[in-house]
């Protein structure tokens, strides 16, 4: 067996039966091998929509993804996705083609120095010197990617090694790690908790990621505390809990920002103080005592100081922090907020507004539908108006903000998840950023839903133009956008074009009952904002709420 | 605040320009730095001293979680440094 074929058999030992990418000369051996392997290979049409499907399959099954890519061009092109991967906590495995041995370092031909550019943007990276490491080093990839908080890993693999004889490798089974509790912390914890008098929680994608959803919403069940999310935490608290705010931070809820602002306990349970939830960091729940549960040991401290941090598994301490606790006050203050700053969908004129759209979606949409976006203006629309009970149900490039993003994960789910539905919601600038992809779609038949809501903007960018560059929109505006119905019709796929709020309902139904894919393109005004939005370096409670 | 730092890991070809990497990003400036191998190039041991306003912790924690490092000591700290100078 060559080391290509030792590859194939590995990742079938680690249980992966699907994997993205696209060929090139120095990951031929590798392609040779998947050829007829018995690993399903799904060809995207550029590396970076091979990884970011990977990462959507990632999330949507919490499983490890794999993209496979050439050695050049072909590893330059994943650099995007891994770092969307790394800033998001995603576990990818990432296989790329290298030069032979004696041509590293000799500027061969489609030789890049993968290892040391990825060095920024995944949790680790090997480089296979010989054929006895090939074997360990998968190993140890799938183990790193996947283990504690998860990552993407990359594994340069020369063309000589894929070729040369593998060397057969015992596979260690390490024994699992039972971790102490520490419970003089858990004690402490406790106290505060029941000391507490507007205790809040604080939700982020980690929860997801720990598979501790189940103890999670148990937790939240005995202690009744209220509860913001961030954006990678939705789908993690049931929309409609009792006492849950919806997502914090820049376009975070008003509920949610003010409930931070207020609270005197902080429980930040798998979530990192990111800027765009904090605003200004100095004013950042400022009456808080905080807890801060996280797995990863180097994010406490980081940029908020706390009374208190644990970073064992999430599913270990949340069971063991149950304790009924006495807070009606707080409890009816966070009603009251949910029912005075609800979200409001009356809106003048016969124009689409994006919010509506979104929330007749989420409702018109089956269970268990999973929503992949884009970036920009729809994205917050996305995470403020339609309602998810699953976090693998909501893909959303959160801590990268990587445009493009949507459609190539759409897929990654899709095949993740065939028998789920699987939306795209995008944007007329993200769109094209990977729109390739639609290459994918009809390559394979995918029944991928495309929403994409176009303003003819970048929205986001003319928003904060409009708000604080003086209304100077610099290579914003993109009335020049090509015919979308039309592109898509060129990949096979239908679609249509609405611009009314009668044409919504049948246009939904239309788009949620087609046999295969589908694109709804939805014109509408460049205005629309979204609100409400924390100015930048303003704290939490000092939200805009319009152009006035 | 300097800070004087010791590095135990397993080596490997770009196990040095990891590490360095992380020192510039969490923002530290290395001023001085010693590197060797042992065990028959099995380990890397590092001895630097490095500059900034930011807490330690914040580069000693980001160290301690890259693969194949072992352990991370904080020697000394500036007024411990200009007191044996």
């Amino acid at each position: 067996m060559n080391g290509a074929n030792f590859v194939v058999q590995a990742l079938k030992q680690h249980n992966i039966s699907q994997v993205f990418g696209y060929p090139g000369g120095a990951i031929m051996p590798l392609y040779d091998a998947l050829y007829d392997g018995g690993v399903d290979h799904l060809l995207c049409r550029h590396e970076q929509g091979a990884v970011m499907a990977a990462i959507g399959y990632a999330r949507s099954t919490g499983n490890v993804g794999v993209c496979i890519a050439t050695s050049g061009p072909g590893a330059t092109n994943l650099i995007t996705g891994l770092a969307d991967a790394m800033m998001d906590s995603v576990p990818v495995v990432a296989i790329t083609g290298q030069v032979a041995s004696h041509l590293i370092g000799t500027d061969a031909f489609q030789e890049i120095d993968v290892l040391g550019l990825s060095l920024a943007c995944t949790k680790h990276s090997f480089m296979v010197q010989n054929a006895e490491q090939l074997g360990p080093i998968i190993e140890q990839a799938f183990e790193l990617a996947a283990s504690g908080r998860p990552g993407p890993v990359l594994i340069d693999i020369p063309k000589d090694i894929q070729l040369g004889d593998a060397v057969n490798f015992a596979s260690i089974c390490k024994a699992p790690i039972t971790e102490k509790v520490d419970q003089e912390a858990i004690n402490k914890a406790l106290a505060m908790i029941s000391d507490a008098q507007k205790p809040l929680l604080y939700v982020g994608g980690g929860v997801g990621m720990a598979k501790a959803i189940t103890p999670l919403r148990q937790f939240i069940n005995t202690t009744k505390i209220p509860s913001v999310c961030t954006l990678k935490g939705i789908g993690a608290i049931e929309h409609d809990s009792d006492y849950f705010l919806g997502m914090v931070g820049m376009h975070g809820s008003k509920a949610s920002n003010f409930a931070i602002q207020e609270c005197d306990l902080l429980i930040a349970i798998g979530a990192r103080f990111d800027d765009r939830v904090t605003g200004k960091l100095d004013e950042f729940a400022p009456h808080a005592k905080v807890i801060h549960l996280d797995i990863d040991a180097a994010e406490v401290d980081k940029l908020r100081t706390v009374e208190l941090s644990m970073t064992e598994d999430l599913k270990h301490i949340l069971p063991l922090l149950e304790v009924e606790i006495s807070i009606e006050d707080w409890q009816q203050k966070a009603l009251t907020m949910k029912v005075d700053f609800a979200n409001r969908y009356d809106h003048p004129g016969e124009a689409i507004f994006a919010p509506a759209l979104l929330r007749q979606l989420a409702q018109m949409q089956p269970r268990d539908t999973v929503i992949c976006t884009d970036v920009g203006q729809h994205q917050m629309w996305v995470a403020q108006h339609m309602f998810v009970d699953r976090p693998e149900n909501h893909i959303s490039s959160s801590g990268l903000g990587t445009m493009g993003f949507g459609i190539p994960a759409a897929v990654g789910a899709k095949v993740a998840r065939p028998d789920d539905m699987v939306i795209a919601v995008s944007g007329d600038g993200s769109f094209m950023m990977n729109v390739q992809e639609l290459g994918t779609i009809k390559r394979k038949k995918l029944p991928v839903k495309i929403l994409l809501i176009d303003n003819q903007r970048l929205g986001m960018v003319r928003q904060w133009q409009k708000l604080f560059f003086d209304g100077r929109y610099s290579e914003t505006i993109l009335t020049d956008n090509p015919d979308f119905v039309t592109l898509a019709s060129a990949f096979d796929i239908p679609g249509e074009t609405i611009s009314t709020k009668s044409q919504i309902q049948d246009a939904l139904t239309r788009l949620l009952e087609s046999e295969g894919a589908y694109l709804l393109h939805v014109s509408i005004s460049e205005e629309e904002n979204v609100w409400p939005l924390v100015p930048p370096g303003a704290a939490n409670d000092k939200m805009m709420e319009s152009l006035q | 605040m300097k800070s004087q730092l010791t590095i135990e890991s397993q080596n490997s070809p770009e196990l040095l320009e990891r590490l360095l990497r992380v020192v510039r990003h969490r923002g530290f400036n290395v001023q001085t730095l010693q590197a060797e191998t042992t065990d028959n190039e099995q380990n890397l041991h590092l001895s630097l001293t490095v500059y900034s306003e930011r807490e330690i912790s914040l580069l000693t924690k980001q160290l301690e979680k890259i693969f194949g490092v072992t352990k991370v000591s904080l020697l000394a700290q500036q007024a411990e440094i200009k007191a044996s100078a």
